[in-house]
C-alpha cells in the first residue's frame, strides 16, 4: 500500500468515527433546531478538520481532493450540513492556493485551519449571471474601496474571511479578500432555507470596506475564471456530499424494508420495494463514480469542470429522486419529521441551486460537448 | 517528562469468532485497531506532556502490522514509537510479554512514567502492566480513574474500589494502568496523521535488548492454553410467577418438587 493510500485510509477511518460519535446522533436535532448545537463547530475546529486540504507550509494536512471528497461523503452520510460547511471552506481556500499572491496567502492561510473562509458571488439581483453584479471596487491609491451586498453565502456569519466578486470602475470582474473585522463590514440576514438547516447561509454587507492591493485574488479581470474554478471544486465536493446523502437514504430505506411487514411479508420481499431500493443503490453508485472521477482528474491535473458539473447536476437530482423513493418505502412515516428521509430530500434539493443551478450546469455540460 | 505508553493492537470487532473446527480465532479480514483502553492511556500521557513538557513514546510488542496502530497513536499526538518485533518473541504469555516490555522500557531509558490500558479487549487479563512494574521494580497503581501530576516526581492516582476511593501518591518512575473513565481520548487530527509518517518508529529485536533468552517467547511463558472454544449458547426457560404472593409461593414450591 502506498503511503498516500494508507494516509487516506486513516483519514476516512477517523472521519467515520467522528461522524458516528459526534454528528450522526445530532442529525435530526440539527434539522429541527435549524442550527448547529453549541460547541459542535468548535469540536470540528479542534479536531483539525478545517485544515484537511490546506498545504503543510500553512499548518494544514494537505490531503488531496480524492481524500477530502471521500471524507465529505462519509461525513454527509451522518450529517450533510457539516459536510457542506466544510465544502464551502475547502473550495474557497483552494482558490487562495491556486490564485493567491504570496503576501495574501502568508497573511491569511495560516489561520485557515482555525477559521472558515467563504466565497461570495450572489447578489439580490441574481446569482446565475455574475456579470450583472452591482458590487463595486474603486481604486484609491494602493487600496481598493469595496461597496456591495452579497446574499445566500454559505457559512455567512460563521466564516471570518470572504472572497468577494466585485466590478471595477472599468467593469472588469475581480475578487477581493475581505475580513469580517474590517471597518464597513457587516453581517446581514440569515436565509430561512428549507434544508441543510445546520449551515448558516447569509448576507454580508460591505460599506466602503478598504483593502490593500495585495487582497486582490489573482488579477483584475480574472473574477469569472476564479468563480468558475471555485464552482468546479465545489461541485466535486458537493457530488461527494450527495453520494453521502443518498447512502443515508439507502440505509434508512433498507433497514425499514427489513423490519416493516406488509401482510406478513417484509417489505423488501415485495417487487415494488425491490425496484425502489435498487434504484436508490444504483443512484448512489453513479453519483460516487462521477464525483470520484472529478476528484481523480483534478488530482491528476486533467480538466475536471465538466465531470464536476455532471456530479452535482446528476447527483442533486438523483439524490432528491432517491429520497422520494425512500419516502415512499417508509409510507406515512417517511412523510414525518420522525424519520430523516424528508430532511434528506430538502438537504439534497439545495444542491440543485447552490454552486450553480442545474440549468447553468447543464448549459456548461452542453457547451463542453458542443466544443468537442 | 518521558512517558511510555504500552499499546496493543486488537481486532476491530468485539465479535471475533472462533473457528469451530480449529478452535482458532478467525482474524482474517478483521482490521487491527489500538486496544480501546490504551487510547485512554495515550490521552492521559498527552495531557501530562502538554502540562509538564517532555515526550510520549509508544511501545508495542508484535508483528510488523502493528505499525498501523503505532501510527494511529502518533496521529493522536504521541512523539515517537518503538516496536519490539521478532519471531523469538512469538508465543509469549503475559509474563514473557511483561518481561520483554520492561526490558524495552529500560532500553528507552530515563522513563518517568509507564502507562497502560486496564486490560486488552481480546485477552482481558489486565496482567501486563503490573508485570512490567514488577520487572522494573517501580511502584504501580492499577485501574486509575484520575492521574494528576503533584510535583516534578510525584503523581496522584485515584482508584475506585467497591466501597472506597483510594488516592495513591506515587514517586516516579512508576507504572499506572488506567480505566476508560479517566478521559475521552482525542481524535486523530489530519495534520498529525501526515506527521505520523514522518515520526520515527524504532524496531527492536531480541538482539537490541539486554534479555535473558529463556524469559522471552514460548520459552519464557509458563501459561499453556489447553483449550479455546466458543461457549455454546443456552437459552433457559423462564417462568414469571404471579404477583399474588400466596399463589407465587405455591407455584414455586410446585416447581421445587
Ligand atoms: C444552500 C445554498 C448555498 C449557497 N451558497 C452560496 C455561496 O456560498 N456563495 C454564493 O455566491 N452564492 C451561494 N448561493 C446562491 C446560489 O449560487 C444562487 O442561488 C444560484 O446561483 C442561482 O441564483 P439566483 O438564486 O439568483 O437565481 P437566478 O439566477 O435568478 O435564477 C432563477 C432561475 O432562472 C434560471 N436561469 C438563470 N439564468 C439562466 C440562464 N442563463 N439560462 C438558463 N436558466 C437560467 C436558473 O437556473 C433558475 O432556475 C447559495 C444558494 C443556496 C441555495
Amino acid at each position: 500500500m502506498s503511503i498516500t493510500i494508507e494516509q487516506n485510509k486513516m483519514l476516512i477511518q477517523m472521519i467515520k468515527e467522528f461522524t458516528a460519535n459526534e454528528l450522526a446522533p445530532l442529525d435530526m436535532d440539527i434539522d429541527s433546531r435549524g442550527d448547529y448545537p453549541d460547541g459542535l463547530f468548535q469540536k470540528v475546529v479542534k479536531t483539525g478538520l478545517l485544515g484537511m486540504t490546506l498545504p503543510r507550509e500553512y499548518g494544514g494536512a494537505d490531503f488531496d481532493y480524492v481524500a477530502a471528497s471521500e471524507a465529505l461523503e462519509k461525513m454527509a452520510t451522518g450529517n450533510a450540513s457539516m459536510a457542506v460547511t466544510l465544502e464551502g471552506h475547502f473550495k474557497t481556500i483552494e482558490q487562495f492556493i491556486k490564485y493567491g499572491n504570496k503576501a495574501l496567502n502568508d497573511k491569511y492561510l495560516p489561520s485557515a485551519s482555525k477559521r472558515i473562509f467563504a466565497f461570495s458571488m450572489t447578489e439580490p439581483s441574481g446569482g446565475s449571471n455574475p456579470k450583472g453584479i452591482a458590487t463595486r471596487a474603486i481604486k484609491q491609491g494602493s487600496n481598493w474601496v469595496i461597496t456591495g451586498d452579497k446574499i445566500m453565502i454559505t457559512n455567512g456569519g460563521l466564516a471570518e474571511v470572504y472572497c468577494v466578486l466585485s466590478k471595477t470602475e472599468d467593469d472588469q470582474l475581480a475578487i477581493f479578500v475581505v475580513d469580517k473585522d474590517m471597518p464597513g463590514f457587516k453581517f446581514g440576514k440569515r436565509e430561512d432555507f428549507i434544508g441543510l438547516k445546520g449551515v448558516p447561509v447569509g448576507e454580508v454587507v460591505l460599506n466602503h470596506v478598504v483593502v490593500p492591493d495585495s487582497h486582490l485574488l489573482g488579477v483584475i479581470g480574472q473574477g469569472l475564471e476564479i468563480g468558475d474554478n471555485a464552482h468546479a471544486d465545489a461541485r466535486v465536493l458537493m457530488g461527494a456530499v450527495l453520494a453521502g446523502i443518498t447512502e443515508h437514504e439507502l440505509q434508512t430505506a433498507v433497514s425499514y424494508a427489513k423490519e416493516r411487514k406488509a401482510m406478513d411479508t417484509p417489505l423488501y420481499q415485495l417487487q415494488v420495494t425491490q425496484e425502489k431500493i435498487a434504484d436508490i443503490a444504483i443512484a448512489k453508485q453513479n453519483i460516487q463514480a462521477l464525483y470520484q472521477k472529478g476528484a481523480n482528474d483534478k488530482v491528476a491535473g486533467k480538466p475536471y469542470a465538466e465531470v464536476a458539473a455532471m456530479a452535482k447536476s446528476y447527483g442533486s437530482r438523483s439524490a432528491v429522486a432517491a429520497g422520494d423513493k425512500a419516502l415512499q418505502i417508509l409510507g406515512g412515516y417517511g412523510y414525518s419529521h420522525e424519520y430523516p428521509v424528508e430532511h434528506l430530500i430538502r438537504d439534497a434539493r439545495a444542491m440543485e441551486l447552490a454552486e450553480g443551478t442545474i440549468e447553468k450546469m447543464n448549459l456548461e455540460i452542453t457547451n463542453a460537448e458542443i466544443a468537442k | 517528562m518521558k512517558i511510555v505508553v504500552g499499546i496493543k493492537q486488537v481486532p476491530e470487532t468485539d465479535s471475533v469468532k472462533i473457528d469451530p473446527k480449529t478452535n482458532n480465532l478467525e482474524r482474517s479480514g478483521i482490521q487491527g485497531i489500538i486496544n480501546p483502553f490504551d487510547k485512554n492511556a495515550i490521552e492521559a500521557a498527552l495531557q501530562l506532556r502538554d502540562q509538564a513538557g517532555g515526550e510520549v513514546v509508544l511501545l508495542s510488542m508484535g508483528p510488523d502490522s502493528y505499525t498501523s496502530s503505532l501510527r494511529d497513536g502518533m496521529a493522536m499526538g504521541a512523539d515517537k514509537a518503538v516496536l519490539v518485533s521478532s519471531r523469538a518473541f512469538g508465543g509469549a504469555d503475559t509474563l514473557a510479554t511483561g518481561y520483554t516490555l520492561a526490558k524495552a522500557v529500560e532500553s528507552i531509558g530515563d522513563v518517568d512514567l509507564v502507562l497502560f490500558g486496564r486490560q486488552s479487549v481480546d485477552a482481558d487479563t489486565g496482567q501486563v502492566g503490573p508485570i512490567v512494574a514488577e520487572f522494573l521494580s517501580v511502584p504501580q497503581v492499577t485501574f486509575a480513574e484520575t492521574v494528576s501530576l503533584e510535583s516534578e516526581n510525584t503523581i496522584i492516582a485515584k482508584r475506585q474500589l467497591d466501597s472506597a476511593v483510594q488516592d495513591i501518591k506515587l514517586t516516579l518512575p512508576a507504572v499506572i494502568t488506567v480505566r476508560k473513565e479517566l478521559n475521552n481520548p482525542r481524535y486523530e487530527t489530519p495534520v498529525n496523521m501526515k506527521e505520523s509518517f514522518e515520526k520515527p518508529i524504532t524496531v527492536w529485536t531480541e538482539a537490541d535488548l539486554n534479555l535473558d533468552p529463556s524469559q522471552i517467547g514460548q520459552a519464557g511463558s509458563p501459561t499453556s492454553v489447553t483449550n479455546v472454544y466458543a461457549p455454546t449458547k443456552e437459552v433457559k426457560k423462564t417462568t414469571i410467577l404471579p404477583e399474588d404472593p400466596v399463589q407465587a409461593v405455591s407455584e414455586l414450591l410446585g416447581k421445587l418438587d
